[in-house]
C-alpha cells in the first residue's frame, strides 16, 4: 500500500487519485481553512517555486478542525482573502484530518509516521502546546494531526519518508526535499 | 445597476460582506471567482488581483475587503 492508493476531493468536488502524482516528490500539508496571517503559506510557495521544475508537488488540504485558537497570530486586521491563499500549488476540498472523521489519506499518513513531539525551539511551540493543553488536551494524545501545517514528505515511489510538525518551518525542510529530488 | 460581490465560498469576509448588504436591504449578485472563470477574469480586470471580497456597482470603483464605511459610501453613491 502507498499514497497512490488514495483518492481525494478537489475543490470542485471531483475525485482525484494520488496515483496521478506517481513519480513526483510530494509534500502533503493540512492547511488552515481561514485566510489569516499564515507565513507558512508563503514559505511553502517558495519551496514550490524552487523545486516544482525538479519534480516537487505540494498538495494542500484545508481543515477547520483547528479553527479559532491559532496562537501568535492576529488575523482580524486583514479583512479580505486571497483565492487559494495566494499559492499556485493545488488546494483540495476542505475536510477533516484527525479523529474518526479524518480523510482516509490522513489516517494512513499518521499511521505511517507517528508524532515525535514539537520542536520546542520554534517560537510558536510553547504557546501552541499551552493552547492545546488548555483547549484540546485530547489532540495531544496519539499520533493524530496536532495542528495546521503538519507536513508529510513522500518519495518518488509513494513512500511516506518524513513527518514535520507545525513547529518545523517549510524553509527548513528544503534539504530533505532536495535529497529526494 | 446592481451591486456585484466578487467572492469565493470559504472566504469569511465575503460572507460578512454579503450579510452586511442584506442587513442594509441591498440586493447583490454573487460572482464566485473560484468556480466561475469569467468572474475571476473580471475580478482581475477590476482590481488586478484575486483578493476578495470586491464589491462594485460599475466595475470601475470598488471596495476591497469587508469595510463597512467604504461599502456604505458605495451604496450611497448608487442611491444618487
Amino acid at each position: 500500500m502507498s499514497v497512490y492508493d488514495f483518492t481525494v476531493k478537489t475543490k470542485r468536488g471531483e475525485e482525484k487519485s494520488l496515483s496521478d502524482y506517481r513519480g513526483k516528490v510530494l509534500l502533503i500539508v493540512n492547511t488552515a481553512s481561514k485566510c489569516g496571517f499564515t507565513p507558512q503559506f508563503a514559505e511553502l510557495q517558495k519551496l514550490y517555486d524552487a523545486y516544482q521544475s525538479r519534480g516537487l508537488e505540494i498538495l494542500g488540504f484545508p481543515c477547520n478542525q483547528f479553527a479559532g485558537q491559532e496562537p501568535g497570530t492576529n488575523d482580524e486586521v486583514q479583512q479580505f482573502c486571497k483565492l487559494n491563499y495566494g499559492v499556485t500549488f493545488p488546494i483540495f476540498a476542505k475536510g477533516d484530518v484527525r479523529g474518526e472523521s479524518a480523510q482516509p489519506l490522513f489516517k494512513y499518513l499518521t499511521a505511517q509516521k507517528k508524532f515525535a513531539g514539537f520542536d520546542m525551539n520554534h517560537p510558536v511551540a510553547k504557546p501552541l502546546l499551552d493552547a492545546l493543553q488548555k483547549n484540546f488536551p485530547e489532540y495531544l494524545e496519539g499520533d493524530g494531526i496536532k495542528w495546521n501545517f503538519t507536513k508529510f514528505l513522500i518519495d518518488r515511489d509513494g513512500n511516506v519518508v518524513a513527518r514535520f510538525e507545525p513547529t518545523t518551518t517549510p524553509s527548513s525542510i528544503a534539504k530533505d526535499i532536495e535529497q529526494l529530488l | 445597476m446592481k451591486v456585484q460581490v466578487f467572492s469565493f465560498q470559504s472566504c469569511p469576509y465575503c460572507v460578512k460582506t454579503k450579510r452586511y448588504l442584506e442587513s442594509r436591504g441591498v440586493e447583490y449578485e454573487v460572482r464566485d471567482i473560484e468556480l466561475d472563470e469569467e468572474a475571476a477574469k473580471e475580478c482581475l480586470r477590476i482590481s488586478g488581483d484575486l483578493t476578495v471580497p470586491v464589491t462594485t456597482i460599475d466595475g470601475k470603483n470598488y471596495v476591497l475587503g469587508f469595510d463597512k464605511r467604504k461599502i456604505d459610501a458605495l451604496i450611497e453613491e448608487m442611491a444618487k
